[in-house]
């Protein structure tokens, strides 16, 4: 397992992408201290290699063919509606191709 | 006293008589909402919200919701409504349809008075951490005490008698455990039982819709409208419904109820054990047959590790969109990635964050298998305790929460058993989807506190009939801040 080191955190953030102060960082750390004892608890329970890891309570399956209906799409003003630039009713984006 | 001080079943009454009507009500809940002063509301919708009232004039006998003032949380998308989920980076935000709860509200003519305050992202179980600051328990006029989260805002609203009810969501236990501590009834049914199309996700193997009450029946009539099958929602089942409260009242006589020892053992407040212990010989005496059962005291000391291992790293998948070009306010930048760092840098509390890193950490190639994989595993041994007691068990009862609402500035042992495991418990029912409901058991210092009643999936029905028989031992239907009832017991 990776040593959590600060370096480790500021990469895992970094890949995250956004940044922390040194104070929160070091917060951070602190918190793994507690967090890696917790996590040890997992350590503890024996036999879990014979479970298979568990991604949803239960399984569940979707089969079912839609009616062919018509619906509305979206309205153009409603699309615009969040865009923070607009121009001749399309969302303006800053460029980002250097 | 007002009319919407009444129980649901009461004001239901009284819109049939036209002794109030919708827009009165509406108009009590938007006075009393901004009158408030609990920090419980994002968005309060005055002009749509009183002109949807305007509209109900003719009582429908048969729809219990008809015209009922209620709340949701600010993670639910409400079409033309800002919906942030306590988060900077969702300033602004105006989803442009609704979630399927509120569609299914508005449908039977229930009127949103407004959105309420969470923990940033939902994530988080103390009502502090949202971007307007911290939400205040109504029971607590000195502001001292927290009323717990996710769900704080929706829980303030019902608790202080605002609107009889509130939608919330429950990934770990964001709805039952600020009902506990804001003494409310809290439900989260089965996984799959309500659509969460148009919920924020969090973490969505444990993610839930839930909502708060004053009392049984309101709990049981609302799932009649919001459970169901959506097309929209690949994961909710399509499993018929039922008339959830057909069977409340009714005698309980033969139950089997399994009292998980553990967690009773865990929790050092001498007074709420004796009365939780009374109300479970209370319910000896209705013919409920009880055990008291081990668990196994190393699965339970794990159940907080394997929570925030799972919900952070679903959560940092989740919520990558929200990086300042599909979701949220533009910050600047030369590249795409410098727009998304400065979006993210700005827009998330530093909390988030750190959760984000967690989720991160345990998600790296050399930490999969030891801690994400290995909580998945061990996610599904506990499942496996817990459906093992309830082959010969209807429910497991236990303490919702080890004591009142805790002080803002109470520091708590993260490695105790109290912490561990009675504190942090109710996420078993998150981790196998089951039908979970926290009821009001009795005020210390004039605060509350509950239990909670976990049953087998599907089984609503029976667990709202549970409740009701519980309710009638500890007399405590229908309190709100406003109007403490005395405890029974």
């Amino acid at each position: 397992m990776k040593t959590i080191t600060m370096d480790v955190l500021k990469d895992a953030a970094n890949r995250l992408l956004f940044t922390m102060s040194d104070e929160q960082y070091k917060t951070l750390y602190e918190e793994f201290g507690v967090l890696t004892k917790q996590m040890e608890k997992i350590g503890e329970i024996k036999g879990l290699e014979a479970y298979a890891p568990m991604t949803f309570p239960f399984d569940c399956s979707t089969t079912y063919l839609r009616e062919d209906v018509a619906e509305e799409p979206l309205k153009r003003e409603d699309a615009l509606k969040n865009a923070g630039n607009k121009q001749d009713e399309q969302i303006k984006l800053p460029k980002v191709v250097l | 006293m007002n009319y919407i001080d009444l129980s649901l079943k009461e004001l239901h009454e009284a819109l049939v008589a036209k002794k109030v009507t919708p827009l009165m009500l509406t108009e009590e809940a938007l006075k009393r909402a901004h009158e408030n002063k609990d920090n419980a509301f994002e968005y309060l919708d005055d002009e749509g919200a009183m002109a949807f009232a305007k509209t109900l004039t003719e009582p429908e006998k048969d729809n219990p919701l008809w015209g009922i003032p209620y709340f949701a949380k600010d993670n639910f998308s409400t079409k033309g409504i800002p919906t942030t989920a306590s988060s900077n980076i969702l300033n602004g935000y105006v989803p442009v349809f609704d979630a399927t709860v509120v569609a299914k509200l508005k449908a039977v003519k229930a009127v949103m008075i407004g959105k309420t305050t969470l923990d940033e992202l939902a994530m988080g179980g103390t009502g502090t951490t949202g971007h307007l600051g911290k939400t205040y328990n109504p029971y607590d006029p000195k502001h001292e005490r927290m009323i717990g989260g996710s769900s704080c805002g929706s829980a303030a609203a019902v608790s202080a008698s605002v609107a009889p009810f509130a939608l919330g969501s429950d990934t770990g236990d964001s709805v039952r455990k600020p009902a506990c501590y804001a003494g409310l009834v809290g439900m989260k049914p089965t996984w799959g039982r309500i659509s969460r199309y148009g919920l924020f996700p969090f973490a969505p193997s444990l993610d839930h819709v839930g909502y708060f009450t004053r009392d049984v029946y309101a709990s049981a009539v609302l799932l009649d409208v919001l459970a169901g099958r959506d097309n929209r929602d690949a994961t909710s089942s399509a499993k018929p419904i039922d008339r959830y409260e057909e069977d409340l009242n009714k005698p309980v006589k033969g139950m089997k109820i399994a009292v998980l020892k553990m967690v009773t053992d865990s929790v050092k407040d001498e007074e709420i054990k004796k009365h939780f212990y009374a109300s479970v010989e209370a319910l000896k005496k209705q013919g409920v047959e009880v055990d008291y059962v081990e668990f196994g005291k190393d699965l339970l000391e794990s159940l907080y590790a394997t929570y925030i291992v799972i919900s952070c790293a679903e959560a940092t998948s989740n919520d990558a969109n929200l990086d300042g070009i599909k979701f949220g306010p533009y910050k600047g930048g030369k590249t795409y990635q410098e727009v998304m760092f400065n979006a993210r840098t700005a827009g998330f509390s530093e909390l988030i964050k750190r959760r984000f890193v967690i989720g991160s950490y345990c998600l790296m190639r050399e930490n999969q298998e030891e801690l994400f994989l290995r909580a998945q595993r061990n996610r599904a041994k506990i499942v496996e305790r817990v459906n093992e007691i309830l082959k010969d068990h209807d429910f497991i009862l236990a303490l919702s929460a080890p004591s009142i609402a805790p002080l803002f500035t109470q520091a708590s042992d993260k490695l105790s058993d109290e912490y561990l495991i009675a504190d942090n418990h109710l996420c078993l029912g998150n981790f196998a989807g089951l039908p979970s409901i926290s009821l009001p058991l009795g005020y210390e210092k004039g605060m509350p506190y509950g239990v909670n009643f976990m049953g087998r999936a599907f089984e609503e029905k029976k667990l709202f009939q549970m409740s009701s028989a519980y309710e009638a031992i500890t007399g405590l239907a229908e309190t709100s801040a406003l109007d403490p009832k005395e405890a029974k017991l």
